[in-house]
């Protein structure tokens, strides 16, 4: 029975991967290495502030879940993603919202076949900003400085790669790239404990992992 | 003969790293630093400890002797060091930790210092500290230490552990939690009571609204040889009510010193600086 959808949906794509195949032809040469987003006709521009792909991704000290969404910048080469994420409670102990912001740079990209590009390296930033802790600070509870580092802001750095497999483009010519990604990140305060104790942790001991997909809209 | 075995480590390693990576997948997918998901080996430790320390009983009568600590927080080099000079001492029975345990609240921070205590040759137990509470720090300290407020008999002695962080509770008039500590003191069943908790009860962050409560409860206390606290990084003994009532406070880790304490008789004792 699936192999019949199968085919049927091959024979039902036949004709659009055919179509797209003739745009390229007439497409002028892709020499910046992007993932394919020529067509015969361009599509109108898009206002500033709408945003480019939506994210969702697990882990990374943000989120059981966190989803959001992102602008490219500098021909794609750096990314600014905004997502809220979300902690139940028998995880944390109260159901924890997260806001965060993240600045990815990815320096290289590399074709591996059609459709399917790396970007070997992504580097960047995250700050996050986490609501809904215990014991958050109330008024008068300390004395100034009584706890010098804040409860629900952290800071971090992100490492990781991506690949990208470029999904026909929608009928008004944008690009629907779906990828995968993963980054190693820490933060702050994890930074701090391994700096100051080289010989009591390791830096694994400080890692997170983060697990996620982007797709172009 | 040793020489293949070397290769085929040397072989296995990197897909045994690998394996690694994939088996620590899920710690590595923290949700958030106030997420307190732990493996299994770092859930219940104080269950576990308590478990380890009844396998080794003392018998009625016989000389008692732990290692007595507090604020491990994030001297992580401190508790390596520690841990090679407590695993010297010959005699001594388990070890006792009295709060700050982490110093952000975070379940990492309180894997991280029971990755150094759990080589310890002796069970260690633990009581909950200020920073401890910090952020979900209560709810990652329930769920990879246990309870807030316990008590375990070992020969003679009944420990007795209690949460005194009442600022982290904004003074609410009911940390210590009287209702729990009273009729543990009351327990006629054992020759003596020690009592220990973080915060001391002639600190600015013990909740002034219960101080005279708990001062009283251990003055009316026949049997309890003396109360111990950590929180202030520093040794002392003295008796600062003046009510014939002892208190002892703890060096933290990073003092680079600990007290063996001797406890015989009814309530004789000596406390024995060690520095590492």
């Amino acid at each position: 029975m699936i192999q019949r959808i199968v085919v049927a949906a091959a024979l039902a794509a036949a004709p659009l991967l055919t179509s797209a195949a003739q745009e390229l032809a007439t497409a002028p040469p892709d020499t910046t290495g992007q993932v394919r987003t020529a067509l015969a006709q361009q599509p109108a521009p898009l206002p500033w502030y709408r945003p480019r792909h939506a994210v969702v991704q697990t882990g990374g000290g943000i989120g059981m879940v966190a989803a959001g969404v992102g602008y490219g910048l500098w021909r794609d080469r750096a990314e600014l993603d905004v997502l809220v994420g979300y902690v139940p409670k028998k995880h944390a102990g109260s159901t924890l919202s997260i806001a965060t912001a993240k600045l990815m740079f990815s320096p290289y990209l590399i074709p591996i076949k059609e459709r399917w590009q790396l970007r070997p390296l992504t580097v960047g930033v995250y700050y996050s900003y986490t609501h809904g802790t215990i014991n958050d600070e109330e008024p008068g509870q300390y004395t100034k400085g009584y706890y010098w580092f804040s409860t629900d802001t952290r800071i971090g750095p992100l490492l990781g790669s991506r690949i990208t497999y470029a999904r026909d483009p929608s009928p008004r010519g944008r690009a629907r790239n779906i990828s995968f990604y993963y980054e190693l990140g820490t933060n702050d305060l994890y930074i701090l404990s391994y700096a100051q104790n080289r010989r009591g942790l390791s830096p694994v001991d400080i890692l997170t992992l983060s697990l996620g997909l982007k797709a172009d809209f | 003969m040793l020489l293949p075995l070397l290769f085929s480590y040397r072989r296995l390693g990197l897909p045994l790293v690998a394996a690694g990576a994939l088996l620590s997948g899920c710690e590595l997918l923290e949700f958030s630093p106030n997420d307190h998901r732990s493996p299994s080996d770092k859930q219940d430790l104080t269950a576990k400890n308590l478990a380890a320390l009844a396998a080794t009983p003392l018998p009625a009568g016989d000389t008692l002797r732990f290692v007595y600590t507090g604020d491990s927080q994030r001297f992580y080099n401190d508790a390596k060091d520690l841990v090679a000079s407590v695993n010297r001492q010959t005699g001594v029975q388990f070890m006792i930790v009295a709060g700050d345990i982490s110093d952000f609240g975070m379940a990492r921070e309180m894997w991280w210092v029971d990755d150094h205590l759990r080589n310890l040759k002796i069970p260690y137990l633990t009581v909950i500290g200020n920073h401890d509470q910090v952020g979900n720090g209560r709810e990652a300290y329930k769920a990879i230490f246990g309870p807030l407020n316990y008590s375990f008999v070992y020969g003679d002695t009944k420990f007795i552990m209690t949460d005194t962080n009442g600022r982290e509770y904004n003074f609410n008039g009911k940390i210590p939690d009287m209702n729990w500590v009273r009729p543990q003191l009351q327990d006629a069943s054992v020759r003596r009571h020690v009592i220990i908790s973080h915060v001391p009860p002639q600190d600015d962050d013990f909740d002034p609204a219960v101080r005279d409560a708990y001062a009283q409860a251990l003055r009316e206390d026949p049997r309890l040889v003396f109360e111990m606290n950590a929180h202030r990084h520093s040794f002392s003994v003295g008796q600062p009510f003046n009510d014939g009532v002892t208190y002892v406070n703890s060096y933290a880790f990073e003092r680079r010193k600990y007290l063996i304490v001797t406890v015989w008789g009814d309530k004789e004792f000596r406390l024995k600086e060690v520095s590492f």
